[in-house]
């Protein structure tokens, strides 16, 4: 019984370990625009928080204004290089 | 059964070993673009596999450790060591982690479990994954060859089978005991998973900070892991151990305090990396620590490094533990001299008032206190290796040092959330504290008539009650704060979907459940301060007591009604049945009890205890008195320690709620559209 336990096992995990497969997933670098994409998704979300931190009353006026400030020009400057990669991206298939 | 469990362990090693070696000589071609016959991402792909069967091959072994407990098969040396005949059903399970081989056993399934979920998410991030893997692996290994070489849980028994084996060690034979031991583990083991990640992420150069959204939920279940496992062992000990306390700073208990502390550092700074790209090489080195001081704690609980009375094992396995700490140390610090580049801070500190220096200060206070329990835990060993004389260190080092700290930790905790992030100006600073100011400043005032007096650590040497003082206050100040940030969140809800108040915070906690569930884990912690603080006006009473006889305590009475005892198969057993009264009232009935466990004669406390908001009587069955054949009573009053247990439970909620998805803008507008028919929907809009 033991004898038959062990075998099921060994013979189990090699065959599920060496069983070929045909869809392999691939192992791709990431790219400074997926980068760039998740940057851009976290600035948001730190507008957002601003923005509702600022309505419920927990930062003056001023505060508010030059913290959001801050935060739109570094969005601006991430949605500025995305953009180019974009384009840079796109132009050489339609080129 | 016994020969299986073993071949299942060695087929474990070996998948872990080709995950291990497969899976680096894949990721090295991938890095090099160097291709040998089979192509890298095969390669990977059947290194992944062999992680994945690897778990079943743990668990086949785990489940035939089980097995051999459930069957009485003595036959196996560690079953004949941990278990007996007589052992009830649930102790039974219990001894797969109650000895040294089996714990060990359960380090390594457990952290195949964690692998195999990890590899089979891998399409989360195919590549950030496949490093984590083979470094999981690379862990995986080294367990797997001490459960196959130096502490193998399925060797037999020399000469003729002995037909009962020893049985569980008594202080283990308790409810919590069947939970404790697997959730501290969960919570050591479930570290190393963001460890491998964020090894992973620098060995690979991963732009951006999507690993440590990745590793996020990981870290939060293993911290609650590791908190319920520290708090479950603080009741146990509260119980089982009957010196009226639940931490006595044992070195197991500050074990499994290090990583904890750490931990909780790591989940407050990484949210610096996430939003502001700051802290890089900080939190690289706290999940790095907090990964090697989880294998210190399991050295120190199961090499007999120092003394414990949580020792429960004990053998000559360290070595091969500060070997594979050694090699973890060299390989993180190699790692990080060759990649430190890749850790620039995106942004400078801006000002000291500020949401990233309140990060900041509590990371340093975290460290602080991880320390000061590191030195004091290993000074035993450091000053008989300097001195030839073992010193230890006992509560009150620790308690002079922790206590200030702690009160430190719980100012930030209030002030964190209310400073914004760059910068804070006074106008907001004034805005934003005065209440919870003002709230801490009456209840300093209003507690000092209750008997909280903060002047007696000018006339004695009795810091106590100073320290609880400012606990008290300050908690009062933290739970003002965080309700009003509940509060004001709220008020904007509900102006928007004319909501009531309650449903309003439901949704806001709904809509962010990573923030409002943190500050829930927060009111949990202030909650559980509170409990702790209680500990400066403990009383305790010791007696002889005959048929009737009674004494005072607090605000009760405790009356002997009788003294008696009993036998079972599995233990012998004296008790002392007592009446509780509160003036004349009668309040319960209380039977602390002595036990002798039949099969190795070790005595074995059973605690009773009334326990209320206000404070628990905790009483225990201390002996005879040799004179006069009576029982010896102790009891103990001990201020609100129930807080400690609900702070718990909210914590444990907390960390629930901020595990869960977030509520996306979206939906919440849609319902509020359909909540209220007397707006207008967009044809075609609603119910999209």
């Amino acid at each position: 019984m033991t004898t038959i336990a062990c075998g099921l096992l060994l013979i189990g995990a090699f065959l599920y370990v060496f069983w070929p497969e045909k869809n392999v997933e691939a192992q791709h670098q990431k790219t400074r625009l997926e980068f760039l994409r998740e940057r851009r998704e976290v600035l948001f979300d730190n507008l957002r928080d601003l923005n509702f931190e600022y309505r419920s009353g927990k930062y003056p006026e001023e505060d508010y204004a030059s913290q959001r400030a801050m935060l739109e020009n570094e969005a601006a400057e991430t949605v500025a290089e995305i953009d180019l990669l974009e384009s840079d991206a796109f132009a050489p298939q339609h080129g | 059964m016994p020969a299986f469990g073993s071949f299942a362990l060695l087929v474990a090693l070996a998948l872990s070993g080709y995950n291990l070696l497969a899976g680096a000589v894949a990721l090295r071609q991938l890095a090099t673009g160097r291709r040998g016959g089979i192509s890298p991402e095969k390669l990977a792909e059947t290194a992944r596999r062999a992680g994945i069967a690897s778990f079943f091959a743990t668990a086949c072994a785990a489940f035939a450790l089980v097995w051999a407990a459930f069957t009485n098969d003595f036959s196996v040396a560690y079953i004949t060591e941990h278990s007996n005949r007589a052992l009830p059903t649930a102790y039974k399970f219990a001894a797969l982690w109650s000895g040294q081989e089996g714990s060990l056993l359960l380090w390594a399934f457990l952290l195949s479990a964690y692998g195999f979920v990890l590899r089979a998410r891998h399409k989360v991030d195919v590549k950030l994954t496949a490093y984590a893997s083979t470094i999981l692996a690379g862990i995986q290994v080294f367990f797997l060859l001490l459960v196959n070489v130096a502490a193998t849980p399925f060797s037999l028994v020399t000469g003729a089978v002995p037909p009962d084996g020893n049985g569980l060690n008594p202080l283990l034979q308790y409810p919590e005991m069947v939970i404790h031991p697997p959730m501290l583990y969960l919570g050591y083991v479930g570290f190393s998973v963001p460890f491998a990640f964020a090894l992973g992420a620098l060995m690979m150069r991963y732009p951006g900070e999507k690993w440590i959204h990745i590793t996020r939920r990981w870290t939060m279940v293993t911290w609650l892991f590791l908190t319920v496992g520290i708090f479950l062992g603080m009741h146990w000990a509260y119980s089982v151990l009957g010196w009226g306390g639940y931490w006595g700073w044992d070195p197991v208990e500050n074990a499994s305090l290090m990583p904890w502390l750490t931990g909780t550092a790591f989940l407050h700074s990484v949210m610096m990396q996430e939003k502001r790209g700051m802290m890089k090489s900080w939190n690289v080195w706290l999940i790095f620590s907090t990964f090697m001081l989880a294998i210190l704690g399991t050295l120190l609980t199961r090499s007999g490094l120092v003394s414990s009375v949580h020792a429960f094992a004990q053998s000559a396995i360290g070595t091969w533990f500060w070997v594979f700490l050694v090699i973890t140390l060299a390989v993180c610090l190699f790692t990080y001299i060759l990649q430190r580049d890749h850790l620039k801070t995106e942004h400078k500190l801006e000002s000291l008032v500020s949401r990233e220096s309140s990060f900041l200060f509590n990371n340093l206070v975290l460290l602080a206190a991880c320390f000061t329990v590191l030195w004091g835990t290993l000074f035993p060993v450091l000053s008989e290796y300097v001195q030839g004389n073992r010193v230890t260190v006992s509560a009150p080092f620790y308690n002079r040092v922790a206590v200030p700290i702690g009160v430190f930790l719980l100012f930030l905790t209030g002030i964190g959330p209310l400073l914004a992030w760059r910068s804070t100006s006074l106008r907001s600073i004034r805005r934003n504290f005065m209440l919870p100011a003002i709230v801490g400043l009456v209840v300093a005032i209003a507690i000092i008539p209750l008997g909280v007096h903060p002047w007696t650590i000018f006339t004695t040497d009795e810091q106590g009650a100073f320290y609880a003082w400012i606990t008290f206050a300050m908690a009062a100040a933290v739970l003002t704060a965080i309700c009003a940030e509940f509060f004001r969140g709220a008020r904007v809800i509900q102006g928007k979907s004319g909501q009531n108040l309650l449903a309003s915070m439901v949704e806001l906690t709904h809509r962010n459940t990573r923030r409002y569930g943190g500050y829930i884990v927060h009111f949990g912690i202030v909650l559980i301060f509170i409990g702790i603080s209680g500990q400066a006006f403990n009383q305790s009473h010791e007696q002889t007591m005959n048929y009737k006889q009674s004494f005072k305590l607090g605000p009760y009475r405790v009356e002997c009604l009788d003294y008696s005892q009993d036998s079972n198969p599995n233990y012998d057993t004296e008790f002392a049945m007592l009446n509780v009264y509160r003036g004349d009232r009668f309040v319960t009935k209380l039977a602390p009890e002595l036990r002798v466990y039949a099969v190795n004669q070790q005595p074995s406390t059973i605690v009773a205890n009334h326990s209320t908001l206000v404070a628990d009587l905790y009483v225990i069955y201390a002996g005879k008195d040799p004179a006069t054949g009576q029982p010896v009573i102790k009891a103990f009053l001990n201020p609100l320690v129930a807080w400690i247990w609900i702070g718990l439970m909210v914590t444990i909620l907390g960390t629930g709620i901020a595990l869960a998805p977030n509520l996306s803008a979206a939906i919440a507008a849609q319902r509020h559209r359909a909540a209220v028919p007397a707006e207008p929907v967009p044809a075609g809009r609603a119910g999209d």
